[in-house]
């Protein structure tokens, strides 16, 4: 089982997260782009800054580690960027190699739905008005 | 007991660390002391989760406790 998973403070290089979880046994790989969009609520956003908790590294690994047994599954690449990023930046990438189509899309999916509940990363939305807001907080 | 408050709750507290006297106080009564001037810190302690040392801690007794992480919800992905 080939697992990558990190946070890191450089662009994604997706290509490479793609290629690195290729497999002969895998009929399947899925990848999933989560990146910045201009809208959010109706208010237009400009940029966005990613700050992760200092556990957010480990953090990731015990969710690629929870994916991992996963039937059919044979490789799995997940990094989440901090910093800022413009419209467009990719902030999470996650690749996901598997024997079968609906066992490579359920994973994905479910890994991202994970990273999402789980992973202490906070997002700094600057709108056009000038103003911020993060994310989440009251 | 170093208390370090991440993202919306540090801007809400309007500082990253702040030092306290842990001795006496409970989970409860930290999150009301801090909000009793700052009405939006309050608002964001309620939303929070906290660390002790490392570990996810609720409700209790904070004597023990040398660090205190305040972690608003999480936004990531």
């Amino acid at each position: 089982m080939n697992k990558i998973a990190a946070v890191v403070d450089v662009d994604i290089d997706c290509d490479a997260l793609y290629a690195a979880v290729a497999d002969d046994r895998a009929g399947a790989v899925v990848s999933f782009c989560g990146a910045v969009r201009n809208h959010d609520h109706g208010k237009a956003v400009t940029q966005i800054e990613y700050v992760g908790h200092p556990s957010a590294d480990e953090v990731m690994r015990q969710v690629v580690d929870e994916f991992a047994t996963r039937e059919g599954v044979h490789a799995i690449a997940a990094h989440h960027r901090v910093g800022v990023l413009g419209i467009g930046g990719v902030a999470l990438y996650v690749a996901i190699s598997a024997s079968h189509r609906r066992q490579a899309f359920d994973c994905a999916a479910d890994l991202v739905d994970r990273v999402k509940e789980v992973l202490p990363i906070w997002k700094k939305q600057y709108l056009t008005d000038g103003t911020h807001e993060w994310s989440q907080c009251p | 007991m170093l208390i370090r408050f991440f993202a919306g709750a540090a801007e809400a507290a309007g500082t990253d660390t702040l030092e306290v006297d842990a001795s006496g106080h409970t989970v409860e009564s930290l999150r009301a002391q801090l909000g009793a001037d700052n009405a939006r810190l309050a608002k964001v302690l309620v939303a929070s989760s906290l660390l002790a040392d490392g570990e996810r801690r609720s409700e209790g007794p904070l004597d023990d406790v040398a660090q205190l992480d305040v972690l608003p919800p999480f936004a990531g992905g």
